[in-house]
């Protein structure tokens, strides 16, 4: 488990964002704008919520990119994977796959598996193992219209999986629109309460608020996060547009995004000028 | 085979601790039992298929060994996607158990018949199929199950033409079966295979209609992917005879019957006798829908008369 303050948590999520920027650019690669909205829990959760025993579950697979930059810039994967990103014969395509890396338990890329294998997990370790291992899983908002994401609730709450965080990455977009356009959710923290959860609504690019809310005493419920988060996050030009769900960089806009994240050259895989 | 499915996992689940049960809010007169003596290994996940895999391969991901029930296409369409990518991409030791093969289901409807649950899954990664011939065949497959590494599913049906005609021999690997005596070696004639418990309708034309022993061979197969190195004697049979007619309570496309076909084995005709509903589909017991598609004893001693 690291120890990380709060600043360090900023600083490494700027890391993670240049790394991120980095490898989009040199694969051509898509699905920028849901990793910019993620990479500030990613960051905590990796930085300093997860112990050994813990588990992380992406359940929104096409955010994989930004794992896969996190846990490189934690030391928990190594660079010769690392480099293969989106290339022939890599471990590392856009949605995780199965039994490809160590850090990653489970492949997801159709949206609603993750959730109830999180669940599972979390049954598994506090009702059978008897452990105090804890499962954390990220949703997007969009993937709360898979049926799924509800049986997995109904069932976490009924069999009181305290030992489960789901977080909802809620940028407002979906895959062709904007979801309050597509299928409206809202009010979801409401939502996610009514289903047998204790909901936590916070700024998801906020460390003190993500925290604040890993951090809060819970009661037997599952635990929801619903983090308010900007499809594309520190990028101006990316910043809750549609387009950037889809799009790959430009030398020039790579340059740009680069100069809208700030930060230092930090190592050797930050983005380069 | 409900009953001996049941008798069997609860014998591995004593003695495994790893192993769980999960059931699709299915099981009334059958599972109570199990769920009282099981605790927290035993769980009911509701009337949610999808998330009961989801969960299950969650489950498995920690080192458990999960049994999955519920009605056979509860068990598998409704819920493909999570047993494709949760479980068999990640080749976890989830056993899936489908009641109700075929029209077992009978005047259920065409919602709870399964006549195509092996061709869904027989295409998924590091899945391996079992499909029991009668009640005295589901303890072995279950032992097997509960041998392997990775993801497998198992048929458990009725047959409308159920008989209690015992086997004469069982292969203790592929556990196909032998249902006749006819010595080596043999010259013309036609072997019969039967795939699950598709093949009673031949034991039953063995039993009442008096299908000639001297000239047909029965076998039963009851697991996929086929290893025909292993089961000789239905090599032996079909290099004999020339001439297979193949029983299954599925439909002909992407059924066993088709995957016999193409395994290499060689032979002059190939007959598929199968399941299938016809323009126009009335509904009723599994008796009537065995007639209705041609799935007879009657039919097959034709089919038999037609071939020599």
């Amino acid at each position: 488990m690291m120890q990380k303050s709060l600043p360090d948590l900023v600083s490494d999520a700027v890391a993670i964002r240049r790394k991120f920027l980095k490898m989009h650019y040199e694969a051509k690669a898509g699905h920028l704008g849901t990793g910019l909205s993620d990479i500030d829990i990613l960051a905590y959760i990796y930085g300093k919520w997860m112990r050994p025993a813990d588990r992380f579950i992406l359940s929104k697979g096409h955010g994989a990119s930004s794992l896969y930059a996190t846990l490189h810039h934690f030391g928990l994967l190594p660079d010769e994977d690392f480099a293969t990103y989106y290339k022939d014969g890599t471990l590392l395509p856009a949605h995780p796959a199965a039994k490809a890396l160590a850090s990653i338990p489970a492949a997801t890329g159709s949206l609603g598996h993750g959730m109830p294998i999180a669940a599972g997990m979390s049954y598994a370790h506090k009702h059978i193992h008897r452990s105090d291992a804890r499962v954390a899983c990220l949703v997007s908002d969009g993937e709360c219209d898979e049926g799924t994401i509800w049986e997995a609730a109904l069932f976490a709450a009924h069999h009181r999986l305290d030992n489960l965080t789901v977080i909802i990455d809620a940028n407002g977009l979906q895959g062709f629109g904007r979801t309050e356009e597509v299928m409206n959710l809202e009010p979801l923290p409401q939502k996610w309460e009514a289903f047998g959860f204790r909901v936590s609504e916070i700024d998801g690019h906020d460390f003190a608020q993500i925290e604040t809310a890993f951090q809060a005493q819970g009661d037997e419920r599952p635990h929801c996060i619903v983090a308010r988060t900007v499809k594309g996050k520190g990028v101006s030009f990316m910043e809750n547009r549609l387009e950037w769900h889809y799009l790959p960089l430009s030398e020039a806009q790579y340059q740009q995004a680069l100069d809208n994240i700030g930060g230092a050259e930090k190592s050797k895989d930050g983005g380069g000028r | 085979m409900r009953v001996e499915f049941v008798r069997a996992v609860t014998s591995v689940l004593a003695e495994d601790q790893s192993a769980m049960f999960i059931t699709g809010d299915l099981g009334y007169n059958a599972l109570e039992q199990l769920s009282s003596t099981l605790g927290r290994r035993f769980l009911n996940a509701g009337v949610a298929e999808q998330n009961m895999m989801g969960v299950a391969a969650g489950a498995a991901l920690t080192g458990l060994k999960p049994w999955v029930y519920s009605i056979a296409p509860f068990a598998t369409y409704r819920c493909v996607e999570q047993i494709r990518n949760d479980i068999c991409l990640h080749a976890l030791p989830v056993r899936i158990a489908g009641n109700g093969g075929g029209f077992t289901y009978g005047i259920m409807g065409s919602t709870h018949h399964a006549l195509e649950d092996l061709a869904v899954l027989k295409s998924l990664p590091n899945m391996q199929l079992f499909f029991p011939c009668a009640n005295d065949h589901v303890a072995a497959a279950v032992a097997k199950m509960a041998e392997l590494s990775g993801p497998s599913y198992i048929r458990l049906s009725i047959s409308a033409f159920g008989t209690d005609r015992a086997a004469l021999h069982e292969h203790p690997e592929t556990l196909t079966r032998r249902y006749f005596a006819r010595p080596a070696p043999r010259k013309g004639g036609i072997t019969v295979v039967g795939a699950g418990h598709g093949v009673q309708v031949a034991l039953h034309a063995l039993s009442h209609l008096g299908l000639d022993q001297e000239n047909v061979d029965v076998f039963g197969l009851a697991r996929y992917p086929f290893d025909f190195a292993k089961d000789t004697e239905l090599l032996a049979s079909v290099a004999e005879t020339r001439k297979v007619i193949f029983i299954e309570e599925h439909y002909r496309s992407g059924g066993m019957g088709e995957s016999f076909a193409a395994s290499g084995v060689s032979f002059d005709s190939f007959r598929i006798m199968c399941a299938a509903y016809t323009p126009g589909q009335r509904y009723g017991s599994a008796r009537f829908h065995m007639n209705q598609c041609n799935l007879t004893p009657e039919a097959l001693m034709a089919a038999v008369r037609g071939d020599r």
